[in-house]
């Protein structure tokens, strides 16, 4: 139980801190804590076997977001 | 309840160790896998941080690495013992294709976390101490000053090389 309460303790601190942060480059890191901390999060609410896919699944996405954000900060793929 | 805050504090700090050494040696510092991690790299380094730390604090945000196989692993032993953290393992690899990184840091990372929590889960702790504990720790890292952290990593890719 107090492993949930610290998870979505750190989910929260870890949202402000991408929204208050304003540099895109700097955010990511902090979108980044929030998306471990929702993905533990669930499995600790969720206590079942496909909870786990859903999970990876949620995180992969995010990282695949961040990852495309990122990208696209920097200038994107040059051609 | 203080038993639990304390298996929670010795679980972040195992799973620290064990993300870090294994993206260490995996030379997750060296270079970013995408532009993206580059870029996130320059700007930590604009804020006084290290540019082998942020590199590797590039790579974490931009693909699954032994990180994030460390807290799925931790999930999986905790839903289906060691079969649930090779899933999450198998998870972890297909993640890193989808996020065009090349490398086995995550599904490394993924595979010794399912064994390193199991063992741990024999000894008295919970699997549930170990989700909670990458939390704190990927906190530690991309949480709380990101010139501090990418200094220390920094310090650390030295040691390697």
């Amino acid at each position: 139980m107090i492993a949930l309460y610290i998870v979505a303790a750190i989910a929260a601190f870890a949202a402000i801190r991408a929204i208050v942060e304003k540099n895109t480059g700097r955010k990511l890191p902090y979108a980044n804590v929030l998306s471990f901390a929702v993905s533990g999060a669930l499995v600790l609410l969720l206590d079942h076997p496909l909870s786990l896919v859903a999970a990876a699944a949620y995180f992969v996405g995010s990282t695949l977001e961040s990852n495309a954000i990122a990208s696209t900060y920097s200038g994107g793929v040059k051609r | 309840m203080l038993d639990e805050i304390l298996h929670i504090l010795a679980a972040a700090i195992i799973s620290w160790i064990l993300f870090v050494t294994v993206d260490i040696f995996f030379r997750l510092p060296e270079t970013g896998g995408v532009s993206g991690a580059s870029a996130i790299a320059r700007d930590i380094e604009a804020t006084g941080g290290a540019l082998s730390g942020g590199t590797m604090m590039g790579n974490i945000v931009c693909s699954p690495d032994a990180s994030a196989g460390t807290l799925l692993a931790a999930c999986g032993v905790y839903v289906a013992g060691i079969p649930g953290g090779l899933a999450a393992a198998l998870m972890v690899f297909i993640g890193n294709r989808i996020c065009y990184d090349p490398g086995y840091a995550g599904t490394t990372g993924a595979i010794l976390a399912t064994f390193v929590v199991y063992a741990f889960t024999l000894i008295g702790f919970s699997a549930t101490d170990f989700i909670a504990g990458m939390v704190i720790a990927i906190l530690t890292i991309q949480g709380l000053s990101h010139a501090h952290a990418s200094r220390l990593l920094a310090r650390l890719w030295r040691v390697r090389q």
